[in-house]
């Protein structure tokens, strides 16, 4: 399926695990470092005087350098525990890798979001990127939150909904 | 005699090609895996990383952008004279491939204090990542062989160094291996896994050992004790990339180091990523 940023409430409610997606379109992405700081300009309400909306968007879970990107874990306690927040604040896919715990699936299910996962494949990924900048915290270097412009991205969804391809 | 410029040269293009190059095992496994995968989502996956690897050969670009820290492997022959300055060429050598590569700018910035809490930043410069301490063996001969392994942080993650009490049974120790691996690779995400082991008489040595199994693993040559857990993983069917299947785990390495007389063994587990090991050895005529 080919989807394009803004990703609408209407098309998550459509997808399930397993469902392969291609995302063209702005994404942002963070991880460790950056993810927790914007849950923290969230809560401020002080997101939108960096000029970031996070309303229908996507963010990958990865950092962003001269050696490319991929996906990291994204069940490193920074990264699971930003997913509830980032998800009430219009974050509809989160992409990553790693099974996340029930708590984080139970969040996603309220908030309307879904956690898709893709291979890191470094060198494939990279060639999906058009166009990268830092969005906030350029301090962090590679862990800086990024905004990235790409093509066709591949991610597979992984809990939606309630159900998680990692349940037995 | 080896020169200075040698050692330098020929280090890095060894980092980068540990950090760009499946080697014909490791395609060979891979290429195995795919045939014998019902799985169409881990079949995909799979293929992908078939496909990065040969993206990432002829770009000569990383096959992951955690690129890793690099960890040196040294074996030295008996009849052989290191050259004056020959450590610090090997570390000049390996900034100079982790600039080429380039690798991925991690060097953490700071104070002891600054590190731990990585408060200070991070040093843009890809050759400021400072490599493991070197590890030695001694071989016969005259040559020096140096072996360059690039390890990311998600098996670090996942692996562990600890005692198991063995009572005088292998296995209750593979049971034990058998049960950290589940849990590693169960959770790691960048399955399929390839596990390292060392099984030694301290901390120290097991996880040296480790690594040594990492550096000599082949894919296509696998003890009984490696296929044996192995298979066990890849019963519980998480499959690459989590999203279920036969492969969970490519192989496993093992690597038996002398051990105490006492009821105890202490193992050590890297639970590696798909791409791992990723490593590549040049040789230096003494």
């Amino acid at each position: 399926m080919q989807v394009s940023t803004p990703i609408s409430n209407a098309l998550i409610k459509e997808l399930k695990p397993y469902d392969t997606l291609e995302i063209t379109g702005v994404i942002y992405t963070g991880r460790d470092a950056a993810l927790p700081r914007v849950v923290k300009l969230i809560e401020s309400n002080k997101l939108d005087e960096l000029g970031i909306d996070l309303n229908g968007t996507a963010i990958l879970h990865t950092a962003v350098s001269v050696a490319g990107i991929g996906p990291t874990s994204s069940n490193k306690l920074d990264i699971e525990s930003s997913i509830p927040a980032l998800s009430k604040a219009g974050v509809k896919i989160h992409i990553g890798k790693g099974r996340l715990t029930k708590e984080t699936v139970e969040a996603l299910k309220e908030y309307n979001s879904v956690f898709a996962v893709t291979p890191p494949v470094t060198a494939l990924l990279t060639s999906t990127v058009v166009e990268k900048k830092i969005a906030a915290f350029p301090e962090e270097g590679m862990e800086a939150f990024h905004m990235l412009r790409v093509v066709k991205f591949p991610i597979i969804i992984a809990i939606a909904h309630g159900k998680s391809i990692f349940d037995k | 005699m080896i020169k200075y410029d040698e050692v330098v040269n020929k280090t890095a293009e060894t980092l980068v090609k540990a950090s760009t190059t499946f080697r014909p095992d490791q395609i060979e496994a891979y290429e195995r895996a795919v045939k014998n995968e019902d799985n169409p989502h881990a079949k995909w996956v799979l293929n992908n990383i078939l496909e990065n690897a040969n993206i990432a050969e002829n770009k000569l670009f990383p096959l992951c952008d955690d690129t890793g820290i690099p960890h040196v492997f040294l074996e030295i022959g008996d009849e052989c004279e290191l050259p004056a300055g020959f450590f610090a060429a090997v570390e000049e050598g390996v900034a100079k491939g982790l600039r080429q590569l380039p690798g991925r700018p991690m060097a953490v910035l700071g104070d002891d204090k600054q590190r731990i809490s990585q408060s200070a930043g991070l040093s843009s410069d890809p050759g400021d990542l400072a490599m493991a301490p070197i590890q030695i063996r001694h071989i016969p001969g005259k040559k020096i062989q140096l072996t360059v392994l690039m390890l990311g942080g998600g098996p670090e993650i996942r692996g562990k160094t600890q005692r198991v009490f063995h009572k005088h049974s292998v296995d209750t120790v593979l049971e034990e291996m058998i049960a950290w691996a589940k849990d590693g690779v169960e959770k790691l995400g960048c399955q399929p896994c390839i596990l390292g082991f060392g099984i030694g008489r301290t901390n120290v040595e097991a996880s040296s050992l480790a690594l040594e199994a990492m550096k000599n693993g082949n894919f296509l040559v696998q003890s009984d004790m490696e296929k044996k857990i192995t298979e066990a993983v890849n019963k519980e069917g998480y499959g690459a990339l989590g999203l279920g299947g036969r492969t969970s785990v490519l192989a496993t390495f093992i690597k038996v180091g002398p051990q105490r007389a006492s009821g105890v063994r202490v193992v050590s587990l890297r639970v590696g990523c798909c791409f791992d090991p990723r490593r590549a050895t040049v040789v230096f005529e003494g």
